[in-house]
């Protein structure tokens, strides 16, 4: 899962954590603060982004231990023990998956999807690809290639780049971004993973700490079916969903300068119905199947909406629906309440 | 007598002639690329081997957040 996009940085001098609350016993996460500007947060714990390229640089390689040391039970003893291991074993690099004619659409997403697997998910705290979502798509292609180059652990935010790069050019499938936002024991937690759309059925590419909430088969009837799946999910850690945002179909061609819509649709799960919602998500999934929703790039920027129409100003001002949601926004009535915070006081977050 | 010279206007037989900087030989460059891949094999190797052991922090700690909320439960 990813923080909060993360602000551009310059320096990459070593952490200097200050450390509050911090706890070592073996059911505790504690949160930190750094003295300096972060890279980004996950659920309160930070984490750092590696800007230095490959190899890492000292300042990220330091500050990646030191974070861990931080993190750890055993501290600096663990790093010490691993840091210094005269020989360790040499994790085997996966081999980049090859598209074969006889493969159907869903093998080849088992093949993409057991391919990030064996990448494994980043637990470090340091992000080792650093992508910016603004980028244009040609950008973040060459992103992918080094992480195929490099074959590092990664987080969602860069799988979902990676799945997009692997499966360009299988235009039977259609790929798109679904972020989302939730609640956990009063910490706001991010995710994302790529949606897929393939002869009526949606299921989605991805990489999560939770087996759950990452890939899912190409099954589902509606984008409504599948977000519940998420939803679903989620509530197993006891994670509330407040925001799902659903973005466009990405290009097939990675040469494309544009950059990818990540946010099209913006749902506030927390004012919105079950219902409301999945009418919003099939009629986005249908708008999208006939392809006539353009980018923000193409046009004013979406804002988030609860009703999911794209209204012209006139229009919104004299529309009853609207203000009924206004309305209906205000009341309690169809509001989620989130879900009690967890009473655990040794500080572990179920992160996703 | 000697006279001492001007400052500033020194013989031309005098004039230091700028030293080359020696380029990097394609040798140097075989070697610092071969430290570099050698460098990051290494990184490599460390990062799966923390990625190892975080991983299995972040499975005890949320197996004994699930005992926990189970016992609290009951």
């Amino acid at each position: 899962m990813t923080g909060p996009t993360p602000p551009s940085r310059t320096g990459t001098s070593p952490a200097k954590l200050s450390r509050h609350g911090r706890s070592r016993s073996s059911g505790s996460l504690y949160l930190l603060r750094c003295s300096r500007q972060e890279d980004g947060k996950d659920g309160g714990v930070q984490f750092y982004v590696n800007r230095s390229g490959f190899p890492i640089d000292s300042s990220t390689w330091d500050r990646m231990w030191t974070h861990v040391a931080a993190l750890h039970p055993e501290g600096q003893e663990m790093v010490t023990r691993i840091r210094n291991a005269s020989y360790l074993p040499k994790h085997p690099v996966p081999a980049v998956p090859t598209f074969r004619a006889s493969m159907s659409v869903s093998d080849w997403l088992l093949t993409v999807q057991k391919y990030m697997k064996a990448l494994q998910y980043n637990h470090t705290g340091t992000q080792f690809f650093e992508i910016k979502k603004s980028r244009p798509l040609c950008g973040l292609m060459e992103t992918a290639r080094e992480m195929i180059r490099e074959s590092l652990p990664i987080k969602c935010l860069e799988a979902v780049i990676l799945g997009i790069y692997l499966t360009n050019g299988m235009t039977s499938l259609e790929r798109f971004p679904i972020s989302f936002k939730t609640h956990f024991s009063g910490h706001c937690f991010h995710h994302v993973v790529l949606g897929v759309y393939c002869n009526g059925r949606y299921g989605s590419l991805g990489m999560s700490r939770r087996q759950d909430l990452m890939d899912k088969p190409l099954t589902h009837r509606t984008l409504g079916d599948l977000v519940a799946e998420f939803e679903s999910s989620y509530q197993k850690y006891q994670h509330t969903l407040a925001k799902v945002k659903i973005g466009l179909y990405v290009p097939h061609d990675p040469h494309v300068f544009q950059p990818i819509e990540w946010k099209y649709l913006v749902l506030n799960a927390s004012r919105l119905g079950a219902e409301d919602m999945k009418k919003e998500l099939e009629k986005h999934g249908r708008d999208m199947k006939m392809k006539i929703l353009k980018s923000s790039s193409a046009q004013s920027p979406i804002k988030e909406r609860s009703r999911g129409k794209s209204l012209s100003p006139r229009r919104r001002q004299g529309s009853a629906q609207q203000l009924l949601v206004r309305r209906r926004d205000k009341s309690s009535s169809v509001e989620r309440r989130p879900a009690e915070l967890s009473t655990l006081s040794d500080g572990y977050q179920i992160r996703i | 007598m000697i006279k001492s010279p001007i400052p500033g206007m020194e013989p031309a037989c005098r004039k230091d002639k700028p030293k080359l900087i020696s380029t990097p030989t394609r040798g140097d460059r075989g070697r610092q690329k071969s430290a570099q891949q050698e460098l990051k094999q290494r990184q490599r190797a460390e990062i799966y081997a923390l990625n190892k052991v975080m991983t299995e922090l972040e499975q005890q700690q949320f197996e004994a957040f699930c005992k926990q909320m189970q016992s609290q439960g009951e």
